[in-house]
């Protein structure tokens, strides 16, 4: 969708703050987030896409207002209540419903630090023949849907060249919305910064972007 | 790049990576003038996030210049 997060080459956001020897964790709660998200991810009720979908529908301002893990925290509300974990009143309480059924989630605590360790790949061992090959011409497709995906406002329409095939990874448009994986090839490709943002940017410069086969077109 | 304290001279090229799918990439920082006889643990001292994100060059602390 084209929401507040896709925010590449937007200007009028102030300059940037960053912090020297930023923390992991900022405060107790972060950390707490953090955990609750993950272990609840655990439930296996939503994917990442999806998760990420959640996040982008927050409201434009609320958005801009809100910190890292209070989006955190609003997105895994959103998502506990959309698939049927907890209830809106049980989360307005804090406390649970005395008729609702318990979810036990299928993870013990000396189950986190392998399963942290091995990580969740979006790559997939498929065969999918790939559109593109290396040297191609092509064009970022004009498409504006309204659900998630990964194709930066910035980059539509525009030309590029396909530098290198990255293998079949899932499209996160379809399982996003729970339409299955659509493995596909992902590849990187090369646009000259000129081609993005004018004559006001170097003609050495280039941006490299990750893009599934479904959002390019051949020339 | 600037606001990080980054100046690049005209003729760098800048190539940014857009980490749109689930790929990550480390960026291998340019080796300071200097750091030839400097060993694993030494270098991994002085290397920064900032560096490692393309955003920042590598300076080596003083006494440790062997040029």
């Amino acid at each position: 969708m084209n929401g507040i997060h896709d925010m590449g080459g937007m200007q009028g956001l102030g300059s940037l703050e960053y912090e020297e020897d930023e923390p992991v964790f900022h405060a107790r709660w972060e950390a707490r987030a953090f955990a609750i998200s993950l272990a609840a991810g655990a439930l296996r009720k939503w994917n990442i896409d999806a998760g990420r979908h959640q996040i982008e529908l927050i409201l434009a301002a609320d958005y801009l207002r809100m910190s890292y893990y209070e989006k955190w925290t609003e997105r895994l509300i959103r998502l506990l209540v959309k698939s049927g974990v907890v209830t809106p009143a049980e989360v307005e309480s804090g406390k649970p419903d005395s008729t609702s059924t318990k979810s036990t989630p299928p993870l013990t605590a000396d189950m986190v630090a392998p399963g942290t360790a091995r990580g969740g790949s979006a790559r997939r061992n498929v065969q999918v023949a790939p559109r593109f090959r290396a040297g191609q011409q092509v064009r970022a497709r004009n498409v504006h849907p309204s659900g998630h995906t990964r194709l930066p406002r910035y980059a539509r329409g525009k030309t590029g060249t396909i530098q290198r095939d990255h293998g079949v990874f899932v499209f996160p448009d379809t399982n996003a919305q729970f339409l299955g994986e659509a493995p596909q090839h992902v590849y990187s490709v090369r646009f000259e910064a000129r081609d993005l943002w004018g004559e006001q940017a170097s003609p050495r410069d280039s941006v490299y972007i990750d893009m599934w086969d479904d959002y390019l077109e051949l020339i | 790049m600037r606001e990080f304290g980054l100046d690049l001279t005209e003729d760098v090229a800048v190539r940014v990576w857009d980490s749109t799918a689930e790929l990550r990439y480390l960026v291998l920082p340019e080796r300071p003038v200097g750091s030839e006889g400097l060993n694993e643990d030494e270098l991994s001292a002085v290397v920064t996030r900032n560096a490692m994100i393309g955003v920042a060059k590598v300076a080596l602390p003083k006494h440790s210049e062997r040029a």
